[in-house]
């Protein structure tokens, strides 16, 4: 099926100035994606910024408004069945049949890919055995524990071997070492395909494996590029101080330390030194004023917390 | 190329039906009850015409009536995968989306085939089945009554978004359905607005060609009351256009979106 194309893509995706307009409200409002081949892409946001619709409008399942996109080096709009062909899909809720078994939910998914029955039994052997489920092919779906559920659902995903592979919310309500399991899962199928993968999340420090990262909101990206670079633009400390009359301190330090971001008693600077002197100063001046001040390291989640206050100010 | 994905809906179709036996049970005890109830009930107030009881009147109706509810049942399954979320496997499958219409009712249709046939195999255990019928008719009449039926049932199931009004369904679609058929009496017989039902209800069709095959052969004049040819075209004709009509509807559906939506819950 994919024969007329180059072996080897430059990019995955490629999206111009891709829109879904539902009604007044803009979903997606000329987004402009490049994935390159083999990438881990990261696209970040709140709820309802856009990332589920991006999905749909690159895996064809609905259609864009306006612009264009190709993914696999097909088009969306004309050659949906060949992108259909070249992608995986895991969707935030489970696509899995409960009644049936684990072997018999992925036979319906890979005939469903026009896979040969032994070309089936085969995959899913590797995969279930990649992703520790190899006891469980007999189990109905409906007895599996939800992590397991959602680790099938991402074999299901990929047992007709797709180059890209869109994962919308992979670990949404998850608890953490079933998160972690997942996320072991991701990086053991990339290592060994060296898939393309898209994926949305909103936990933040799961993306930080990401090889790039976008930061969508109200359907715009607003920032992109390496996690470690997003992060080191923002500072090398956040000052965290904790205080109970917080709006004249903030006000107050402004001219020292910038704006600050208020979360209930937080408030959190950016500091872009290394030395820290000032800061053990600023303490001693601040006193009983503040009931605790922390110094830490910025992550991810601190470059979407920033990212987010500064759209909502806009 | 279509051949595989085909199957897999009908492998799953056949694996979930003998994995629901109480609804393959149900199957069987409800033209049962029909047949040997309400047929032998009735049959005592009611004279022979053309050298056939009411029992054996009944018989095609009641094996029409295990295909009718076969396949409709098979057929709903549609929004039970929408509701569900199977659809997703569905429509993210590499084909165009009026395959899952076209393979969703060749599984209702097999669904209602396998119900009548198995219905077949009981009715004949129990002395029931006069070898004296036409089979080649009888397998064209099962063909033909189990597709108009998934024909009837993807119709509806296009246009249903939830199974909460599976009463509904049941309530005005399958049993009127059932009734304003030649199932239970000869159309013939019926008041002028019930005969116009009846000849608009493919059903009757199905019915008819049930009745050319296992009653024909028993009597003179036979109690069918339309021609094989007739019963084939507008059972066929029938079956051509749901599938149509649903596939129109159910690619409408996609391009709207509404279906994407509650697949996904509206998010993000």
């Amino acid at each position: 099926m994919n024969d007329a194309r180059p072996a080897a893509l430059q990019s995955a995706v490629h999206a111009q100035a891709l829109t879904k307009r539902y009604g007044d409200v803009l979903a997606v409002d000329n987004l402009e994606l490049e994935i390159p081949a083999g990438q881990f892409f990261g696209l970040l946001g709140p709820n309802g910024s856009g990332k589920t619709t991006t999905i749909h409008m690159l895996s064809t399942l609905i259609r864009p408004s306006a612009g264009s996109a190709a993914v696999a080096g097909y088009d969306i709009r004309t050659e949906p069945i060949a992108v259909r062909a070249s992608i995986g899909l895991v969707f935030q809720d489970s696509a899995l049949d409960r009644t049936l078994s684990v072997a018999e939910n992925l036979r319906f998914a890979g005939l469903l890919h026009n896979l040969t029955p032994a070309l089936i039994e085969q995959r899913s052997g590797e995969l279930l055995e990649l992703f520790g489920l190899n006891d469980k092919q007999h189990r109905p779906v409906g007895s599996l524990s939800g992590g397991m559920r959602r680790a099938l659902d991402i074999v299901r995903g990929v047992i007709h071997h797709p180059r890209i592979l869109f994962l919308d919310e992979p670990t949404i309500g998850l608890d953490l070492p079933n998160r972690r399991k997942i996320w072991r899962f991701i990086e053991r199928l990339r290592a060994n395909t060296g898939m393309t993968v898209l994926l949305t999340t909103h936990y933040l420090e799961e993306a930080d494996a990401c090889d790039q990262v976008a930061f969508i909101y109200s359907g715009r990206i607003v920032q992109r590029g390496t996690p470690r670079a997003m992060v080191d633009a923002l500072g090398r400390h956040i000052i965290e101080i904790e205080a109970s009359d917080l709006s004249p301190l903030i006000e107050s330090l402004k001219p020292r330390l910038g704006p600050a971001l208020k979360e209930g008693d937080l408030a959190m600077f950016r500091y872009a030194l290394e030395d820290l002197a000032p800061i053990a100063a600023l303490q001693t001046e601040l006193g009983p004023r503040v009931d605790a001040l922390r110094i830490r390291r910025p992550n991810l989640n601190d470059v979407f917390l920033w990212v987010n206050s500064l759209q909502t100010k806009k | 190329m279509m051949l595989r994905p085909i199957y897999a809906v009908l492998e799953r179709e056949v694996v979930r039906m003998f994995r629901q036996r109480t609804r393959l049970v149900s199957a069987m005890v409800r033209p049962l009850i029909w047949l040997f109830v309400i047929g032998a009930g009735f049959g005592t107030v009611l004279a022979r015409a053309n050298g056939v009881d009411y029992q054996q009147f009944l018989a095609p109706g009641v094996l029409g009536m295990t295909a009718l509810f076969g396949a409709m049942l098979a057929a709903l399954t549609l929004v039970y995968d929408k509701e569900s979320g199977v659809m997703r496997m569905l429509i993210i499958a590499p084909f165009a989306h009026y395959w899952i219409i076209i393979a969703k009712t060749l599984s209702a249709a097999l669904a209602g085939m396998v119900q009548a046939l198995l219905l077949l195999v009981i009715l004949a255990v129990l002395g029931y089945l006069d070898w004296k019928m036409s089979f080649a008719l009888l397998a064209l009449g099962i063909v033909m009554a189990a597709l108009s039926c998934a024909g009837i049932g993807i119709l509806v199931a296009a246009f249903t978004r939830t199974l909460d009004n599976f009463a509904a369904i049941m309530n005005f679609v399958i049993f009127p359905v059932f009734f304003l058929s030649g199932a239970l009496y000869p159309i013939a017989n019926l008041p002028a607005l019930l005969k116009l039902v009846a000849m608009v209800n493919p059903f009757t069709y199905a019915v008819d060609l049930l009745k050319h095959a296992m009653l024909a052969p028993l009597t003179q004049s036979g109690t069918s009351e339309l021609s094989v040819a007739v019963d084939f075209i507008v059972t066929a004709a029938f079956t051509v256009l749901a599938v149509i009509v649903a596939s129109w509807r159910f690619s409408r559906e996609q391009g709207y979106e509404p279906l994407i939506h509650i697949l996904t819950g509206k998010r993000g």
